[in-house]
Parts: C-alpha cells; sequence; structure tokens
C-alpha cells in the first residue's frame, strides 16, 4: 500500500495532447476513480502509472520511489485488464502463481500454494484451479483477473474498467464485492470506468477527465453536488443537467435570471456571485417539479416527451425560448405530449457557469447533506 | 415437392463433382509417390519391363538393404542433423529478431521490415556462388555446420515475417499483463509468447524444414566428401555416368519421403489456431 503522485504528468501522441500536466494525488490506501469519455485521458493516466507507456514529461511518485523511468515489471503495481489478459495456455492456479513466480528471490512452491489457495478461497473459485480460462464463465475469469492482482500484494491496484463486460446484474454485483475487497485490503486503488455510477458507488474520491485534462477531483458527494464546470455537472448523474441560457441581472439588491421568456429570482446575494451578464444554469431533473398552474413564479413548458423508468417518469418539456429542460415526477404523474405544464426550479439549486469558459460561478444548495 | 427434389438432386451432383475434383488432385500428387514405392519394391528387371505394371509381382526389398550398405542411413541421419539444427537455429534468432519488430520502437525499424521482404525474392541461385566463396573463406565449407548456418540463413527472413504477423496477432495485453506481473520483455517472450505462438512456430519450422530436407542445389554445391553429404544428393549419386540405378534410387527416395509425410501428419493439429482462446474477452 502507498500513495502515488502524478506531477506535471504530459503525454501526446502526434499532434493530440492525451494528457496536459496532470497533478494528482492518491492517497496511501485511497479508492479514487478516474472517470472521463473515451480519450479523455484516463486511461492513459493509467498506462503512464503502471508503465506501459512513458509520460513525455512530468515525474510519477509511488510512494516514495520515482517510478517515472521504471519498466513497468519494477513498479510493483497490479493490474487488471478490460479484457482480463489471462494467460490461455496455463490453468487457473497458473495463471494467480504467475506473478510469484516471477520474484526473485524465488518464492518457494508450498508458499505460492499457500498464497493462492488463500486467494482462490477469498474469491469463492477453489473448485476452478485445475481449469483453464476458455473454459470458465465470464464472471469466474474476472474473478482469476483479481485473484492475480491480489496474490502478489502490490503497492497500487489497477483497475482498467473491469466491470465493463459483464452482463448488467453481476456488474452491480462486484461492485459491492470490488468495495469489500478494498475494505479488507486496505490497497490504494486506482479505477479507470467510462461508467459515471460505478465511479459515484465505489470510490473514495472521483477524478473527473475531459479532452486529457483534469476537471475536478473531489468525493462523491462533491462531484454531484459541487462540479467544478458544466462537464462535470453534465457527466455525472443518470441524466444531463439541464441547461440554460440568460442573464443574470441585480434589481435593487435582488438577482434573477432573465431568459428567453422566463425569469427566475435568486434568493443568492449579489455579494456572493460577483458576476453579471450572460450565463448558464445547470439545473438537475429531480431539482424541476412539476408546478400549480396558479404559481406566479412557475415556468411555463409544453411536454414533448416522457419516459417511464420504473421508479421514476421522466418528462421532456420545451420552453416558450425553444429550450428544453427535463424533469423528474412521480411514475403516476399523468401528462401526455402536447400537454402544456408548469415548471417549478428550484432556484437555490440552480447551479451557474461562466458560459465561455464553464466554469462554475455559483454552486446551488447540496442535494444531501454535507 | 418438385423444386425439393431438384435442389436435392442438385446439391448432390455438386458433392459428386466436388469428390471427383478432390480424387484427380490427390492421385495426380499421390500417383508418382505410389508408383515410386511399388517400383522399390520390385527386383530391378521387373521396374523397366513393359508393359509397367502397377503392383510388384515379386516383392524385394533387396534396393532397400543396398542403399543401407551404401551408408544411406548416415547420409539420412546428416539431413536430419542438419535440418533439425537449422530450423532450431532459424527459430531462435527469428524469433527475437520478429518479437523486436512487432512489439519495441527503435530507430530503423521499418527499413529492417523493407529490407527483410526485399531479400525473400532474392533467388537462391543468384546466391550459390557469393556463399560459396564466403564458406571457404571461413574454413566451413563441406561441412554439416556449414550447411546448417546457410539454410537458417536462407530461410530467416521467411521465418520472420511468418512470426511477424503471427505474433502481431496475438492480443498485446496478455503481453502488458506479463511485463506488469514481473517478467522483462525476455521473459514474457519466453514464458507467454512463444507458448502461445506454436502454430505459428509449428508452421515457420515446417517451412524451414522442408527446405533444408529437401534441398538439393545447396548441399551439392557447398559438400564434396561422405562426411557431409545430406541424403537427396545421396539419390543423385544413383544416377552415375555409367547408368541408372532406379532401384536404389527410388528406395532412397521413399526413405526420404516418408519422414517429412510422417511429420505433416503428425503435426497437422498445430495448424489449427483457436490456441488464444478464453484469454482475453471481447
Amino acid at each position: 500500500m502507498a500513495n502515488v503522485s502524478f506531477k506535471n504528468v504530459s503525454k501526446r501522441y502526434g499532434d493530440v495532447t492525451a494528457l496536459d500536466s496532470l497533478n494528482l494525488e492518491v492517497a496511501a490506501g485511497e479508492f479514487v476513480s478516474l472517470l472521463g469519455p473515451s480519450g479523455s485521458g484516463k486511461s492513459t493516466t493509467l498506462n503512464i502509472l503502471s508503465g506501459l507507456q512513458d509520460a513525455d514529461s512530468g515525474q510519477v511518485f509511488i510512494g516514495e520511489r520515482d517510478v517515472t523511468n521504471l519498466s513497468p515489471e519494477k513498479r510493483d503495481v497490479a493490474l487488471v485488464f478490460q479484457n482480463y489478459a489471462l494467460y490461455p495456455h496455463m490453468t487457473v492456479a497458473e495463471n494467480i502463481a504467475f506473478p510469484l513466480e516471477a520474484r526473485r528471490p524465488k518464492v518457494s512452491t508450498t508458499e505460492i500454494n499457500r498464497k493462492v489457495q488463500a486467494v482462490v478461497e477469498s474469491l469463492g473459485i477453489q473448485e476452478l484451479l485445475a481449469r483453464y480460462p476458455k473454459e470458465i464463465s465470464g464472471g469466474q475469469q474476472q474473478r482469476v483477473a483479481l485473484g492475480r492482482a491480489m496474490v502478489r500484494d502490490p503497492k497500487v491496484f489497477l483497475l482498467d474498467e473491469p466491470l465493463s463486460n459483464l452482463d448488467a446484474r453481476l456488474r452491480i454485483r462486484m461492485r459491492r464485492d470490488l468495495k469489500a475487497l478494498h475494505s479488507s485490503l486496505k490497497s490504494t486503488i486506482v479505477y479507470v470506468t467510462h461508467d459515471q455510477s460505478e465511479a459515484m458507488t465505489m470510490s473514495d474520491r472521483i477524478a473527473i477527465f475531459d479532452k486529457g485534462l483534469l476537471q475536478q477531483i473531489a468525493t462523491p458527494r462533491d462531484i454531484y453536488n459541487l462540479p467544478a464546470n458544466l462537464f462535470v455537472a453534465n457527466f455525472v448523474g443518470d441524466r444531463e443537467t439541464n441547461q440554460l441560457h440568460g442573464e443574470l441581472v441585480e434589481e435593487g439588491g435582488n438577482c434573477f435570471i432573465r431568459g428567453n421568456a422566463w425569469s427566475i429570482p435568486l434568493s443568492r446575494s449579489s455579494e456572493q456571485i460577483r458576476y453579471k451578464g450572460a450565463v448558464t444554469i445547470g439545473i438537475r431533473p429531480e431539482s424541476v417539479k412539476l408546478g400549480k398552474s396558479d404559481d406566479a413564479l412557475s415556468i411555463s413548458g409544453q411536454v414533448v416527451h416522457t419516459e417511464l423508468a420504473g421508479p421514476d417518469l421522466y418528462i421532456l418539456a420545451a420552453l416558450v425560448g425553444g429550450e428544453e429542460v427535463s424533469l423528474r415526477c412521480e411514475p403516476g404523474t399523468s401528462v401526455s405530449i402536447g400537454d402544456a405544464i408548469p415548471l417549478n426550479i428550484a432556484e437555490d439549486r440552480i447551479h451557474i457557469f461562466d458560459p465561455a469558459s464553464g466554469i462554475c460561478l455559483s454552486h446551488g444548495v447540496p442535494h444531501v447533506g454535507r | 415437392m418438385a423444386t425439393v427434389r431438384s435442389w436435392r438432386l442438385r446439391s448432390m451432383y455438386r458433392k459428386l463433382a466436388m469428390f471427383l475434383v478432390n480424387l484427380i488432385l490427390a492421385v495426380a500428387a499421390l500417383f508418382p509417390i505410389l508408383w515410386g514405392l511399388s517400383s522399390s519394391l520390385k527386383p530391378s528387371e521387373q521396374i523397366v519391363e513393359f508393359p509397367p505394371r502397377l503392383l510388384p509381382k515379386d516383392i524385394t526389398f533387396e534396393h532397400y538393404l543396398r542403399i543401407v550398405a551404401d551408408n544411406a542411413m548416415f547420409y539420412l541421419f546428416n539431413s536430419a542433423f542438419i535440418s533439425v539444427a537449422a530450423v532450431l537455429l532459424a527459430l531462435l534468432t527469428g524469433a527475437l529478431a520478429a518479437y523486436a519488430l512487432a512489439r519495441f520502437e527503435f530507430r530503423g525499424r521499418s527499413t529492417t521490415m523493407v529490407v527483410t521482404v526485399a531479400i525473400m525474392s532474392i533467388p537462391i541461385a543468384s546466391l550459390l556462388v557469393p556463399t560459396f566463396t564466403l564458406l571457404s573463406t571461413v574454413g566451413l565449407i563441406d561441412t554439416r555446420l556449414g550447411l546448417i548456418l546457410l539454410y537458417a540463413a536462407y530461410q530467416l527472413p521467411v521465418v520472420i515475417w511468418m512470426l511477424y504477423g503471427y505474433f502481431l496477432s496475438l492480443p498485446i495485453e496478455i503481453e502488458q499483463a506479463a511485463r506488469i506481473d514481473g517478467y522483462s520483455p525476455f521473459a514474457t517472450l519466453r514464458k507467454v509468447v512463444l507458448p502461445l505462438s506454436r502454430p505459428g512456430l509449428v508452421a515457420a519450422a515446417l517451412f524451414v524444414l522442408v527446405f533444408a530436407w529437401n534441398d538439393f542445389v545447396v548441399a551439392v554445391t557447398m559438400t564434396s566428401s561422405e562426411q557431409a553429404r545430406t541424403l537427396p544428393v545421396a539419390i543423385y549419386f544413383y544416377l552415375g555416368f555409367y547408368g541408372r540405378e532406379w532401384g536404389p534410387l527410388l528406395a532412397a527416395s521413399i526413405v526420404s519421403i516418408i519422414p517429412i509425410i510422417a511429420l505433416f501428419v503428425f503435426l497437422q493439429r498445430y495448424f489449427m489456431s483457436g490456441l488464444t482462446g478464453g484469454g482475453v474477452k471481447g
């Protein structure tokens, strides 16, 4: 178990900047997810940490050791690959023992057997020891890949989208198992994923990447409630954050956001925002409610689409100016396409962003207590 | 009903036609060998009798005893020893070269690839004289070692090319996993890449083996003494100045053919790929 730090690490492929001066600290024993769309730099970060790729500039430390120029076999990290990368010509037992056999001075056979046995027991795959990878299911292959990483007791565990090849149910079950594994091993884990719900459910902290840049690193709660910018607000959450364009104006000490045929008064004071002019506001679907028609503050919209997602009904409504807002309602709500509905936007939950840079100027109140 | 019947009929005709084509190919390929086998078992006077007989009237092993007496077993040993050594040498050097070309970035890599492919197009006949002088200069003319080196060298580009393609087809994550599990690039090649490349290695080995085993031109040019003589050269000596000794010639030919056929039959299963199944998902 060791901490990991990236200091000004950059990587380019030709003209494309895959990673732009990354500074990232992962504490010893921490579970950190690297989250982002494909091509965001999260996998590059992982590969540079594992040594499979070299950084163009900057330094990488594992513990106190500068590993920037060390080859992968000397870094003492374990990596679970997206496609598991089991050795097809070896049995499950041989696969798990393989990292131990590389150790110098040699580990005795009895010691290797003891460790392999301990690992397979903790993963519940004892009966698979003599099988070959092609003879076991995807979920079992996944466990073998985890076992191969665990058996070494490495400084850092790296997991590269390890659940993306599993079916939906198993994936959610494995989340729990991984989390349990982390609390029992107490090891440092760097977990790469493009699935925000995986990152939200398992991590101590999430690092969000886009276009080779680290956008924000924070706890799942803060990532969700206090997004640093529009990208983070949009990427995290089951549904996209609604975005409306307007202007922040102040009249007699009160702030308003004035849009195309709508206006929302804010309870925040102008000192809290310290900004005037064009803004983009972000509001999550759960902070928009179906209002009452006699409510003066509600904005009128027209239903263009409804989507029943089990416990929730999502409604997409068009505002007068043409902008669209989605809202989450009780599944029993009866609306049909074309209906005019009043929308109640919880003004205290509005995030205000600079439209040019996307940086958040003022956060709304968190959805859950901090 | 009528269409079903005509469809069945057509598929039957098609099968029949396919069978006939295969039969013709098989007969064309196998007939000379079978004819040689049959003739090698005939007494000398029956070999050239007219009209020829497909099956021998009397079976004799005199020609086989004769070639054994002529030291054929030693030439057979020479052929086997030289071929196997050439295969091992070509695979060892070829695998290292191919792996470096397939998986490492280095200066001059693409040039090396181009040169490797270009070398394959040089006909061996045009290399005979220069290699002869080269071998004489280094004192390896008329030695088994000389032939081993030549065979390996002639086939090395092909071996590199074949293994290069095979290595590229392996999922790179498996090698990356081995590196992260603590193995050096060389250990990764030995413990993971080569075991997974068995079909490719077998194919490349057969390529070298068949070349070395069948070679006549190089061997007859580079060797003169019995000590370095291979079986194809020995066969040639039955085509003497004063007459053709068909019996021993055919017997020696059959002896030289059998091991290679046996080997192909034995190794057939390695031609089928699929050894990497189950290693990676997706």
